[in-house]
């Protein structure tokens, strides 16, 4: 088991969602709001006056062979639309119950 | 979930919610009366208090001033004037407006109540009499006839008033000049004489032959049978053989002292229309009916009518007020319908896609329609106030649609789904959209709060533009989101007519951009030369005011006068009808526009309800005149009736004359009324003519009237009572014998048809011409001794003092004049300093009303209000700030647009009148929004890290376009208003023209002031950041 963890613009929230669903991946946790900022590029997302966008995060936890599926298609997406800001980090899962 | 995101889930729910809601707005429209105004409240009660025999001092001393010392003290008075005339007292109280009359009725008549039993004895109770503009008549009709002309009253009253009665709102038909058919016998007092009669003899004798009376009944057999006596006349001529007494053993029949003369009255209006004699129809409406609804009901029945009617009577409408509300208010739809048009073009241009035009466009007609729901609500009516707030709203509607959906199309160009966009990007900016709708609405919603006269007005301006921008705005964040997400795609592929079509305008608008950036940098590194420069423009512009004039309201071109002139008082009515065909036939020719002239002479029968309101006598020639359409002539009217007056001129025998432009109502030529107050009748008479005389030098009065008549010459007969009590007279039965004799009484009424002719015994009229006529006039004694008038009093020439008005409880003149040509605050100072020139004595002092004390108070009212507005928008943006100096910056901006509007008010020669004042006021609100826009971005910029100047000229560079947009299609939106030509477009050309002038001036220098102003603060503010933090340093 491996936990994702995604930092994404709000826009991409359904698309990621659905991709998961796709990817058989059925649990998630989100967050709707989150505030943040990318560590060398994008706009910062604070829900401010300055930076009104907001940003949205997942964690998921899925089978190790499905983490490069889901990431390659998080990627495609950050591809074809830079400017939203989407960032997906991969960790080891020790235990669970 | 918010607002927002639930329409962009629920399409269908929102687009049902609209078109509910613009099918209840188009139900709404279509149950919509139309009218000129809106229904402005009757805010006079007249109290008419009878005291026979009494003279007007005595009226004036003993009726009017009780009663005006307690009226005094009813609520919400005004002004209280009145009229002491012989016999007569009457008190107009003048209310506040927008108080409901039938409270203030109430409240008189408790106040007469308590005062009741001071009055003298004889005076009978006072009458309250309440006057509203219902009393101005909405339709003139002329009825023209040859052979019918004797029987004319008859066929008019059964043929055409009396169904026009019976049209649903109509309030009363009057005929006048018709004059109704009387039976008189002229006698011949010589030969009364010589058989001993007397006219009230024979007036008896005729009452008791004519005459039916029922015998009884009686039974023969088995059958019961009436008994009657049928001795009413048949024909007029029976009376001829009547027997009315024997002399010398020898029957005297009628006809040997009297002759018979079947005509019509003596004393009658008479109307002449287009040159024809004839009738005049006048139709008045109920109190609260529609004009329009009525008049188009009299239309449809007039044909009807006219084929009930014999050939040679032809109807024909002089006056109908329906048709100048019409097409007024077409005229104004045409405007808003072209407003709506440009801004879409605007729109267009600027955004350069037909379905984001598309999806902020259609915001106009949803605000604009559901705005109908609240005219249905309130029972108001679509006129000229309602349809201007749906012209001003027009640019202002698309505000807020525009701003959401440039930033949803801002997330969908960084990659964001429709969808989503329009939810993120609504939630961006729904707070900011909300408070610059709050700004708008505490310019408009204070308007509702305006009391008197401006207030009945603006009520629903202010109203409507409130309840539009509330609806625009919810549309703005529930709609537009939802279209959006519907109708915007990711990548728009442009086809090649958008290329050749757009390039330019794109290229264009970039160079603008980037022109304006450079002159920005310019700007913010000449901070102190840019604000002295505005500063200096901004001075400058106050000087201008000294040449734009100032007055209450435009004089509107609505085709219809009424002059009214007198000849000196007492002339015969032959010669008033003389002088009147003269000046018709000479206006007829000179004035090719006039379609229709009217015109009354003579005395009013008592009975004609609206004739009898009006000022009538024998030397009193009112006419009507309605002109061609705007449109078919090239003299407006205002020249029209200067023409006029300057031919009244050429009539020496003219007194005093008024050409009145608009036929009452409003939109008529202003009018300033100097007051002169003061006890002494002499005193003031000659203060009053003075100051006539220097009205009449000065340039832009027309018609200067004093309002005190002359004194009016009359005969007299000074009875001797010592002579009297010798011959056993008293002083009743002398006076009756002259009555009887000149007036006429009344013996009995001539039954025909079921109709009822008045049988009038009088002396022949060749036989009462001179004052030895009256003095022969025999009085007989109860012993049925005869003596003549001369033997028991004498005939003399006397003058009636005239009537005496007061107001607010002081003797009053008042000296009026129209203000034609000039703005009435010329004719206003120029009198001013002659009236500070002139000697006037003590106790009498001389004050200025009429249209100026309107306007001056409508003046004071809106600069108030404007104070109220400016501090509520003050707050509100505040607020939004959450700072003190940002508002304060962005009000700077204010006084150029005060500027802007004198500056082409100057230009284009309009005056400063009320219509143009709101204008000025509602760019409190508009102004502000650019600033808005700007010091937000820029504020926007600073925070995201940039230096002050940055910030600036980058916020100026990427704001440009909103603001210019949103204030090109406000400023287009107004054009069609300002250069419309239609009918009653002078009404609504100083509004259009005051906003565009201000806005597009401000506009212009909010750009660079504002800027080089928030320079100035942002680096004081950096400072003393700057120095607090050297402190905590330390």
């Amino acid at each position: 088991m491996k936990s994702i963890f995604i930092a994404f613009d709000q826009a991409y929230y359904e698309r990621i969602v659905d991709m998961l669903e796709k990817s058989n991946c059925r649990g998630f946790t989100a967050w709707q709001e989150v505030q943040g900022r990318g560590s060398k590029s994008g706009e910062p997302h604070y829900g401010s006056h300055a930076w009104p966008s907001m940003a949205s995060a997942i964690i998921t936890f899925v089978e190790d062979h499905r983490v490069d599926a889901v990431l390659d298609a998080l990627h495609a997406m950050d591809v074809e639309t830079p400017k939203l800001g989407l960032r997906a980090f991969v960790w080891d899962v020790e235990r669970s119950i | 979930m918010s607002i927002y995101s639930s329409a962009v889930k629920r399409p269908i729910m929102t687009t049902l919610c609209f078109v509910a809601v613009t099918i209840m707005g188009l139900f709404s429209l279509s149950k919509l009366p139309i009218d000129l105004l809106p229904d402005i409240e009757t805010n006079t009660i007249m109290v008419m208090t009878s005291y026979q025999g009494a003279s007007a001092q005595d009226i004036e001393q003993n009726i009017t001033r009780p009663l005006e010392n307690t009226l005094n003290s009813v609520e919400h008075l005004k002004h209280i004037s009145s009229n002491s005339r012989e016999n007569i007292s009457i008190i107009t109280l003048e209310f506040e407006f927008g108080y409901d009359i039938d409270d203030l009725t109430n409240d008189v008549r408790d106040k007469l109540d308590m005062v009741s039993s001071y009055l003298p004895d004889g005076s009978e109770n006072p009458i309250i009499f309440k006057f509203s503009t219902d009393m101005i008549p909405i339709m003139m009709l002329s009825a023209q006839a040859e052979e019918s002309m004797p029987g004319l009253y008859k066929i008019l009253d059964e043929a055409v008033a009396n169904p026009l009665a019976r049209v649903d709102g109509v309030g009363s038909v009057s005929i006048s000049g018709a004059p109704k058919r009387e039976i008189h016998i002229y006698i011949d007092p010589v030969r009364l004489e010589a058989y001993n009669l007397t006219v009230e003899g024979i007036a008896g004798l005729i009452a008791a032959e004519n005459r039916n009376i029922p015998g009884g009944s009686f039974d023969i057999g088995s059958d019961t049978y009436s008994l009657r006596v049928q001795g009413e006349f048949d024909s007029p001529l029976q009376m001829k053989d009547i027997v009315v007494g024997s002399y010398n053993g020898r029957n005297i029949y009628l006809h040997d002292v009297a002759r018979i003369d079947d005509s019509l009255e003596e004393r009658a209006q008479k109307t002449v229309t287009n040159g024809n004699k004839g009738a005049m129809i006048v139709i008045q409406k109920q109190s609260g009916a529609n004009s329009v609804e009525i008049s188009n009901k009299i239309l449809e029945m007039l044909p009807d009518l006219q084929k009930r009617l014999p050939s040679d009577v032809k109807l024909d409408m002089i006056v109908n007020s329906s048709e100048n509300i019409t097409r007024t208010i077409d005229s104004l739809v045409e405007t808003v319908l072209y407003a709506l048009l440009f801004v879409m073009l605007v729109v267009f241009c600027f955004l350069g896609r037909w379905r984001a035009t598309m999806i902020i466009c259609i915001t106009i007609p949803i605000s604009l329609i559901a705005s109908f729901i609240y005219l249905a609500m309130t029972g108001t009516s679509l006129n000229i106030i309602s349809l201007s707030s749906l012209s001003i709203s027009i640019g202002m509607v698309v505000d807020d649609a525009i701003v959401v959906l440039e930033n949803v199309t801002t997330h969908i160009e960084r990659g964001s789904d429709p969808k989503q966009a329009a939810i993120h990007g609504t939630n961006e900016v729904g707070i900011s959209v909300i408070a610059s709708t709050l700004t708008l609405i505490a310019v408009f919603f204070p308007l509702t709060l305006v009391t008197g006269m401006t207030g009945v007005l603006f009520k629903q301006l202010g109203w409507m533009v409130t309840i539009m921008m509330i609806i625009s705005t919810t549309c703005a964040l529930s709609l537009t989101p939802m279209l959006c997400s519907q109708l915007l795609r990711k990548n728009i592929k442009h086809g090649k007519l958008y290329t050749i079509f757009f390039t330019p305008i794109q290229k264009g608008l970039d160079a603008i951009d980037r022109g304006y950036g450079r002159m920005l940098n310019w700007v913010v590194t000449h901070k102190v030369k840019t604000i002295v420069s505005c500063t200096v423009i901004f001075l400058a512009s106050i000087f201008l005011l000294r040449f734009v004039g100032s007055e209450f309201f435009p004089t509107q071109d609505s085709g219809r006068m009424s002059v009214s002139l007198e000849l000196p008082i007492g002339t015969r009515v032959e010669i008033a009808d003389e002088v009147a065909g003269r000046i018709a036939n000479e206006w007829a020719e000179k004035f090719p526009e006039i379609k229709v002239l009217n015109y009354t002479t003579g005395q009013a029968s008592s009975d004609n309800t609206f004739a009898s309101m009006q000022n009538n006598g024998s030397h009193i020639i009112s006419m009507n005149i309605s002109l061609h359409d705007l449109e078919d002539r090239e003299r407006g009217i205002v020249e029209i009736a200067d023409l006029m007056r300057e031919s009244l001129k050429n009539y020496p025998e003219i007194k005093k004359q008024k050409v009145n432009v608009g036929g009452g109502g409003m939109g008529g030529q202003s009018s300033i009324d100097f007051e002169v107050y003061g006890y002494d009748f002499a005193e003031t008479d000659s203060v009053a003519q003075q100051l006539k005389r220097v009205l009449n030098n000065i340039k832009g009065t027309a018609d200067v009237i004093i309002s005190r008549s002359d004194y009016q010459p009359e005969y007299q007969v000074d009875f001797d009572r010592e002579k009297l009590a010798i011959y056993g007279l008293n002083l009743q039965t002398a006076a009756t014998y002259l009555r009887n004799r000149i007036n006429g009484s009344i013996a009995s009424r001539y039954r025909e048809e079921g109709e009822e002719y008045d049988i009038k015994v009088m002396y022949a009229p060749e036989n009462r011409t001179s004052i030895a006529d009256i003095e022969n006039i025999l009085i007989y004694s109860n012993t049925g001794k005869a003596v003549r008038v001369k033997d028991v009093g004498k005939v003399v020439e006397r003058f009636s003092p005239p009537t005496i008005e007061r107001k607010d409880r002081e003797r009053i003149i008042t000296v009026s004049t129209v203000v034609s040509g000039v703005p009435m605050s010329d004719v206003v100072t120029a009198a001013q300093a002659e009236i500070d020139k002139m000697e006037i004595p003590t106790g009498i002092n001389v004050e200025i009303s009429g249209s100026y004390e309107d306007q001056q108070e409508a003046f004071g009212d809106l600069l108030l209000l404007g104070l109220l507005i400016i501090l509520l928008v003050y707050i509100v943006m505040a607020a939004q700030f959450e700072s003190l100096a940002y508002p304060g910056i962005i009000m700077t901006s204010l006084p150029f647009a005060f500027t802007g509007v004198f500056l082409l008010l100057f230009l284009t020669g309009h005056n400063l009148n009320v219509m143009s004042m709101i204008g000025a006021i509602m760019l409190i609100g508009i102004v502000v929004k650019n600033g808005i826009v700007l010091i937000d971005y820029i504020s926007l910029n600073r925070e995201r890290g940039m230096s002050i100047r940055t910030a600036v000229v980058n916020g100026g560079e990427s704001r440009l376009r909103p603001i210019v947009m949103t204030a090109l299609t406000t400023i287009l939106g107004m054009v069609p208003m300002a250069v419309s030509s239609g009918q009653g477009a002078e009404m609504w050309q100083p509004m259009g023209v005051a906003v565009i002038g201000g806005l597009t001036f401000s506009t212009l220098l909010t750009l660079f002031f504002v800027p080089a102003m928030y320079c100035l603060f942002a680096a004081v503010g950096i400072k003393r950041t700057r120095k607090q933090l050297r402190k905590i340093n330390k």
